[in-house]
Formats: C-alpha cells, structure tokens, sequence
C-alpha cells in the first residue's frame, strides 16, 4: 500500500513535468500567432503575452498587399513542388536497379553512394559547380545539386528490397520491361515508403534559406525563407536592441508572415506525424 | 626492368590468359547487355553522383591553387599548400577551433541526455491521450525552419520587446542584451537546439522502450517491484545499447555544427564565440570571394569531420552495433 501512494506521487510529478514540458513547446508558436492577429497599441505597450487583444487581421491585408510576401509565397510552392517531384522521381528510380541483388556492379555502385556520407568537400566546392555549370539564378540551382538524399535512396533501396520479388519475376517472363515494372508495380507498392521520404524531402524544400540565399541573387526570385530572413533577422537591429522597435517592421506583420509560411506545415503534421516516425525508423534502422 | 620470368611465364600462358580475359570481358558484356534496362535506370543517379557529389571533390583542387574566375579550376596557377599555412599561423584557426569543439561538445551534453529523459517520462505517463498529445507536440519544432526558430529566439530575447527582458525588468533588475553579449551565444544556441530537436529525437528511444518485452514487467511487478525500481532495473538496462551507439553516432557528428542557426543568430560582437568554421569559409569565400583559402579552410574541416565519422562507425561497430549503413 506504502508502494502504491509514492507510485501516484511519482506519476502526479512526472505528468506535471511533462505539461510544462508540452507547453514550453506551444508557447512561442501560440504567442506569434497571438501577436499578428493583435492590434498595434497592444502589442507595442506589451500588452500581450498568450492571447491576442483587439483582434484583427490588418496585419495579414498588409502583407498580401507587400508585394514581395505573395510572389516569395508562389515562389516556395513552385520550387517544393518541382524540387520534390524531382527529388521522389530520381530517387524511385535511382532505388530499383540497386535493389536487384544481381544489377552489375552493384556492390562497387553502393561503396561509392555511401563514401558520400563521410565526405563532404563543404560550401565552396559546390558552389563553383553549381556557378559552372550555369545554374545560379535560376530554380535547377535548388533542385538538382541535391536531386538525391543518401540517406533517403538507401531507406528507398531496403524498402524494395523488402517487398516480394514473385511478381515482379512472374511480370519477367511475361515478357514487361524492367521500366513497366518499375512504374506500374513497384512504385504502387512503395506508396507508405514514398510518402516518408517525400515529406522529409517536401521539409527540406520549403524550409530551406541557406542555399537559395546563396545561388539566387535576382530577389524576385526568392523563396518565402529568405524574405523572411530579410524581414526578421537580417535588420540587426532586432538582434542588438539598439535601434527603436517602432523603426523596425511592425512585429504584427512579421508574425503573420511567419504564421503563413507554418500553415501549410501544420496542416500537414496530422498526415506528416504517422510518416515522419516511420521515416525516423526506417533510416535508423536501414541507414 | 621486368623480370625476365614473369615475361616468360606471361608468354608461356599467353594463350590460356587471353582467352580467360576475353572470356570475362564477354561475361560482363553479356551481364551489361542483360541489365541494360536498369543501367538506363540507374544513369541519372550516375551522372548525379558524379558531377554533384564527387565533382566538388575535384573542385577541391583549388584549396592547393589561387582560384581565379576567368582561368577557372584547372587553368589557376598552382601554390601548393600556401592558404593552409596561412590559415594554420593565423589566430582565426584556434578561435574557430576552440568554437567549432565548444559549440558541438556542449550541444552534445547538454542536448544528448534530454530526448532519453523525455522518452522514459512519456512512457511512464499511464494517460494514453495526455501522452499521445505530448509527444506530438514536442516534436512540433522539427517541421520549423531554421529562420523560424532563429527569429523566434530573437522576438524573445529582444531588449525593447522581448518576454524575457520584460520579465527581466519586472523582476527589477537590468535588462539583457543577450545577443550582442559573448557569454551569452552559447547558452543560446543550446538551449534553442535542444527546444527544437527533443522530441524529435526522442523518437527513437520511445521505438526501443515499445520494443522492451512486456512479459519482464510483469514478472517483476508479480515479485512486487515498484514502477519506478522496474524503471530503473529494466527500462534503462535495455534502452542502454541504443544509447550507446546513439551516442557514438553523435559524437562522430559533434563537428557538424548547424550553422545555418549560426549565421542567422550571430553579430559581429559575437563573433568571438559564435564563428565556427562553416560561417567562417562561408564569410571568407562567398561575401570576401577568396574562393581558394575558404576551399583550403573547408577542406580541414571536412578531413576533421569525416575522421571522425570514420572512428565513431568503426567504434559503433565494434561496440556490436549497427554503423552508419
């Protein structure tokens, strides 16, 4: 009986712990949401600190209406949209042959995929490249020097190598191309697998900013990270506090603009969080 | 001069190895013409590999030449090791050094322990939607962007707006500017990483407790062991070979800093603390344009990066676990 109070305490503490835990956690997201839909006098006398006051939404009118914010937004869409397709398509098909425990020379191809993984010759190497080739400027520039994850294709390549190979021998003799097989019964089979990779994949598109930062200089074209990175970060006088807040760009219409560009993340977790696990598993497991 | 007995025995056999390299020559043809569908799969992965992956290796030629736009990588004149032994005699390399090393072994200590903790309480946690909530919750900040959670940091800490210095002053003491003060980059970049990476990587620890037999619970609850003794005595114990080779793999990895945060969260009054060899190669070769010694200084810190890699496998593997693949 002594045993069973001191367990209820210990769980009392530990799911205490763990609310606190869950609401650190909420708490900044919550506050930014709170912040854009408030009104200016609130805001800059503090007045809000987890729900919003005089709720409006001019500070979203006011970034539709910067020209910048809707054309970046277009502009993320586009490049995660291209970029993943590109991403799963090169991938599904980089992933067959290897899985074929006969495809020639397949033992040499790994060695030299997975030597990848420990050498990364780092920024500058890449980026002449990318500069060489002529890519800089323009949406190849984000989508093929990173066209194939390691990690991903190796995750990919085991999940075939899972499934049965009995009807993919019996559609052989058939006499279906090794493309006919790939397209229409491998890549059906491989949906849960596909759509795990295709969400980290998806992720690193749309939050990405370093590397549009670094290969796109026409500012049209950039995507909704590196705008943002302009609006939040790049004026330092946020970071040091010197400059007046009333001289930096309205924290409202910051906030909305950070609030747009987590919508279409958020409206994913449901569907991502059940992939994004599995992904975690597969690659800890297979990688 | 060639032995005058490996000429003859080649002669002697000449018609025997011919054959057998001709032979072997029209096997791997066959093997190619058999596979020449999947080698025309596997092409654009090739080509992939080759130009964008093995290509910057060869790119890093100009860490050893004076890198110049107009002549390109092969045309630029040949200096040797001159931008290593700038970089080495320089005092940036010890700043860096010293920064890159802090950085990553205090991210590594602080940030190694917390997923473990979080996942043992979650999964004491007997309230199955108060846990499901929480988990979901906590793994939130993985699917935020770096520049996201960099401005977040910054909203917070602010001088004139952010909570914690309001807080600060209610308190009724001096207000902080955290970020333009040294001392305080690292705890930030700690704390802000282990904020957004808890849960996420908690993960995987809650997959190896699921993994624990139920059948040793309950033996143990039937010798009238308490929770907390059948955390201490089974949890741990199993979950002990996951973290080891977690935290190998973590150590071999402590050198990749998440620079992207760096760039984002540092000024230059900070640059004492905050500037690890990434931002470094990135300010030097990108903004200054002095491609070749940003190539020499990058190239360090890969080889320093992949040998550690390298002995963190060997040893994960030795350890009877699983390396990287």
């Amino acid at each position: 009986m002594v045993g069973e109070s001191k367990l209820n305490l210990f769980g009392v503490i530990n799911a205490l712990i763990l609310c606190c835990i869950g609401l650190a956690t909420v708490y900044p997201i919550i506050y930014i949401f709170s912040i854009s839909i408030s009104d200016t006098a609130s805001v800059v006398q503090g007045k809000v600190t987890l729900l919003p006051r005089g709720i409006n939404f001019d500070a979203y009118l006011e970034v539709l209406q910067d020209k910048r914010i809707p054309r970046a937004y277009l502009n993320t869409i586009f490049y995660t949209g291209f970029g993943t397709f590109i991403n799963l398509l090169l991938t599904s098909i980089a992933a067959y042959p290897l899985s074929r425990p006969d495809f020639i020379w397949r033992k040499y191809w790994m060695i030299g995929i997975v030597l990848t993984m420990f050498l990364n010759p780092g920024i500058i190497p890449n980026y002449l490249i990318v500069q060489g080739l002529g890519l800089t400027d323009t949406v190849w520039a984000l989508v093929i020097p990173n066209a194939i994850w390691t990690m991903e294709l190796i995750i990919l390549k085991s999940f075939y190598e899972s499934m049965s190979s009995q009807v993919r021998e019996s559609a052989l003799i058939d006499g279906a191309s090794e493309y006919r097989i790939l397209f229409n019964i491998v890549i059906p089979l491989s949906k849960p697998a596909l759509a795990s990779i295709g969400l980290f994949y998806f992720m690193g598109h749309w939050n990405s900013f370093f590397l549009p930062m670094i290969y796109l200089t026409d500012s049209s074209m950039y995507p909704l990270q590196v705008v943002l990175r302009d609006m939040l970060i790049f004026d330092d006088g946020a970071k040091t506090g010197l400059v007046d807040a009333a001289a930096l760009a309205p924290q409202a219409k910051k906030n909305a603009t950070i609030v747009l560009s987590m919508i279409p993340v958020l409206l994913m977790y449901p569907f991502a969080q059940k992939y994004f696990a599995k992904g975690i598993m597969l690659g800890s497991e297979k990688g | 001069m060639p032995n005058p007995n490996t000429e003859k025995i080649l002669t002697q056999n000449k018609p025997a190895l011919a054959s057998r390299i001709s032979a072997s020559l029209i096997g791997t043809l066959k093997h190619m013409k058999r596979d020449r569908q999947l080698l025309v799969l596997f092409l654009p992965c090739l080509i992939f590999y080759i130009v964008f992956r093995y290509g910057p290796m060869f790119g890093l030629t100009i860490a050893f030449k004076d890198y110049n736009v107009f002549e390109g990588i092969l045309g630029s004149k040949w200096v040797g090791l001159k931008h290593f032994i700038k970089f080495f005699s320089s005092n940036d390399f010890w700043l860096l050094f010293r920064n890159t090393l802090s950085l990553g072994f205090f991210t590594l200590i602080f940030g190694f322990p917390i997923p473990i903790l979080l996942a043992i309480m979650l999964n004491e946690l007997r309230v199955k939607w108060m846990r499901k909530s929480i988990q979901t919750l906590t793994y939130l900040p993985a699917f935020l962007s770096v520049v996201i959670i960099s401005s977040m940091v910054i909203d917070f800490l602010s001088p004139s707006s952010g909570l914690i210095n309001k807080l600060i002053t209610a308190l009724g003491f001096e207000k902080i500017y955290f970020l333009i003060i040294p001392e305080w980059f690292r705890t930030i970049y700690v704390a802000s990483d282990i904020w957004a990476n808890m849960g996420y990587e908690a993960i995987i620890y809650l997959a190896a407790i699921a993994g624990i037999s139920p059948t040793l619970y309950e033996a143990a609850r039937v010798d009238g062991c308490s929770r907390l003794r059948s955390l201490w005595y089974i949890t741990i114990p199993s979950l002990m070979p996951t973290i080891l080779i977690m935290f190998i793999l973590k150590t071999g990895n402590m050198l990749r800093i998440g620079y992207e945060k760096v760039l984002l969260l540092y000024t230059p009054t900070t640059y004492e603390v905050a500037d690890v060899f990434s931002t470094y190669v990135y300010r030097k070769g990108l903004i200054e344009s002095n491609y070749s010694y940003a190539a020499a200084v990058g190239m360090f810190e890969a080889l320093i990066a992949m040998i550690m890699l390298l002995s963190a496998n060997f040893i994960s593997r030795k350890a009877g676990g699983k390396g990287l693949w």
